[in-house]
């Protein structure tokens, strides 16, 4: 049921979200099914991972109460609700799943790469990394604060471009000299001209993204999470800002890159963790897992669904589920 | 195929893996610091907090014909309502000595606190944006918002003196004036407190903001701001409360020091410093305490 098909993968067609990059290697043609998954030793061996940890994530879910406008769920309620709902137009409330239950612990000098589908729960898990949000059960330990990159800081639109990086850096806890001293650099960064003068309000999207970007990156972190949203801005920008962010991420102490790019992914990160529907489905060494996903993907695309669902779930049972032993 | 399902069984069978973890040196993100970490780390950002008032207080106004001149304007404006509705329509003033100084005093100061409370208490939900992006003490927003009221009641505190020197009945300058000064350091403290007080209710329950307003509302009508509260209360009880209210022991006391040449008695700074140095701590305590979860998505 798992097997692949022999034939050479064709992956040409595949429309892996907004991803070009997705490209199953043919040379690669291999039956990797969900079992023979060969330990290749990571950068940091796991068991190195306790004794030198960088981030700990010890049983986290999460679980929204979101309104639903469902007209079914109206019904059912009682009508004493009903009549209190109504009045303050509030609607029922659903619980949803985010994420499960799990435990994960990312050594010193690890880059964990997150891939699932849309609505797997991969924001969901970085905010909470990076203390955005709160799990419903679970804690998050790191050994200093992770800093979050990508949910742009949206900041005060009627000061200026260079009011906005003071305040900015000043708010990341930056003493009032260095931001002074730096202040040249950063302007330079965010490549604005003379409209670092005038209100943030009158920039358009591209230019606030430079800005942000900017100033989110004034800052060498040591817990780097960074989401996907980073194709902002013109090409000569993406490629300052890509040099820029392979810069802080050989700097940090530990990274976590939350995308769809599998490339990206493959290249720069020594460990995924593949999520879906909100449960993991493997947490592995890079090749392996991300050969996985692609298929995966390969297979709902051309309409396997039996098929991929199939392979999902075995790759799930498969999955050893950690427990943390605070020592 | 069947060998596959085997593994699964065994990495069922085997349980969870087990990883122990070395806890020391790591910090639980997102937890509320000790209060006096806490208090440091809110003095560490004290640039951050000048900065973000002043940058703002400017902009306030911009989109307005007359710019800052509405930081006067407004007080002034107000001050010639509450004239004509009460000092002309219903003769409040009658038996009030210098009645428009009394007024001015009492309208211009009010306002200060009734803009500290407001913005101090809509300071996290109306930044919310800079407090979702950045990790500081939140604290750092509403001590911002009342800074950036202090800095613009400034222009309108040298108004308010220049009318009490120029209109009628005019006043000398004595060394009382100077009293002035920790009546408005004590306000300052009154406004912060109630303004952290409420900032943590507001950003829970944004309705709170709606009540805000009635309850400033209430406040001015007890506070004396347009007729001397001894002149219509005569019911001693009443009396004895509106006295303990520290909003009306600041406009008595900056009238008796700037208009009647009397100094406030020391129950009047006892009351006065009472309420703004405890409503400050208690403000401090009740907002530190939910520190963590200021600037969260809600998830109710």
């Amino acid at each position: 049921m798992t097997s692949v098909p022999k034939k050479r993968l064709e992956m040409s067609d595949v429309d892996d979200d907004d991803d070009e990059d997705d490209q199953l290697d043919p040379s690669e043609g291999r039956t990797a099914s969900a079992g023979d998954a060969d330990e290749t030793a990571a950068e940091v061996a796991p068991a190195d991972r306790g004794a030198n940890p960088a981030l700990v994530l010890d049983g986290i879910s999460m679980t929204f109460k979101v309104a639903s406008a469902k007209a079914e769920l109206q019904g059912r309620l009682p009508w004493h609700k009903r009549i209190v709902y109504g009045a303050v137009r509030r609607e029922p409330r659903v619980s949803v799943y985010a994420l499960e239950q799990f435990s994960l612990v990312v050594g010193t000098g690890e880059s964990l790469g997150v891939v699932g589908r849309n609505g797997s729960g991969k924001t969901t898990l970085s905010r909470i990394i990076a203390g955005k949000l709160t799990p419903t059960t679970g804690q998050v330990w790191a050994r200093s604060t992770p800093q979050m990159l990508g949910v742009s800081p949206a900041l005060v639109p009627s000061i200026s471009g260079r009011q906005n990086i003071i305040l900015g850096c000043l708010a990341m806890g930056m003493p009032r000299a260095e931001v002074m001293a730096r202040l040249p650099e950063i302007e330079e960064a965010a490549g604005l001209g003379d409209a670092i003068h005038l209100p943030m309000e009158t920039y358009s999207s591209g230019m606030g993204g430079r800005l942000r970007f900017a100033i989110a990156t004034s800052k060498n972190p040591d817990i780097l999470v960074l989401d996907e949203a980073l194709n902002t801005g013109d090409a000569q920008f993406r490629d300052r800002s890509k040099a820029r962010m392979e810069k802080l991420r050989e700097q940090a102490g530990a990274v976590v890159l939350v995308s769809h790019n599998a490339k990206q992914i493959t290249s720069s990160c020594t460990r995924v963790l593949w999520l879906d529907a909100g449960r993991v489905i493997a947490d592995g060494e890079t090749e392996d897992t991300m050969y996985n996903y692609r298929k995966y993907n390969w297979l709902l695309a051309k309409q396997r669904l039996e098929e991929a669902e199939e392979f999902i779930m075995g790759l799930r049972r498969q999955y050893r589920r950690v427990e943390i032993v605070r020592a | 195929m069947s060998t596959e399902r085997a593994d699964a069984k065994k990495a069922v069978a085997a349980g969870p893996e087990h990883v122990q973890v070395r806890m020391s040196g790591l910090e639980r993100v997102g937890a509320r610091l000790p209060l006096h970490h806490y208090l440091g780390r809110l003095w560490r950002y004290r640039d951050f907090i000048f900065f973000e008032a002043r940058a703002s207080v400017g902009t306030r106004n911009r989109n307005n014909l007359l710019g800052n001149v509405w930081l006067v304007l407004t007080p002034l404006l107000n001050g010639l309502t509450y004239f004509l509705v009460f000092g002309v329509l219903l003769q409040t003033s009658r038996g009030v000595e210098n009645y428009l100084g009394f007024l001015v005093i009492g309208v211009f100061m009010f306002q200060f606190t009734s803009r500290c409370v407001t913005q101090g208490a809509n300071s996290l939900v109306a930044n919310r944006a800079v407090v979702k992006a950045f990790d500081f003490p939140r604290a750092a927003m509403p001590i911002s918002a009342v800074l950036k009221e202090l800095l613009a009641f400034l222009p309108a505190l040298v108004m308010m003196i220049l009318l009490i020197l120029v209109l009628p009945d005019q006043e000398q300058i004595t060394w009382r004036w100077l009293l002035l000064v920790p009546i408005l350091f004590l306000q300052v403290l009154l406004g912060l407190g109630i303004g952290l007080i409420l900032a943590r209710w507001v950003s829970r329950v944004r309705d709170v903001a709606q009540l805000i307003t009635f309850g400033i509302r209430l406040w001015l009508y007890g506070s004396g701001v347009f007729y001397s509260v001894e002149r219509f209360v005569s019911h001693p009880d009443i009396l004895a409360i509106l006295e303990l209210n520290p909003m009306h022991q600041v406009l008595t006391m900056a009238r008796e020091s700037l208009l009647y040449g009397t100094s406030p008695g020391w129950d009047n700074w006892l009351i006065l410093g009472g309420w703004a140095v405890g409503l400050a701590l208690v403000g401090t305590l009740v907002f530190w305490r939910a520190d963590e979860k200021y600037g969260k998505e809600e998830t109710r």
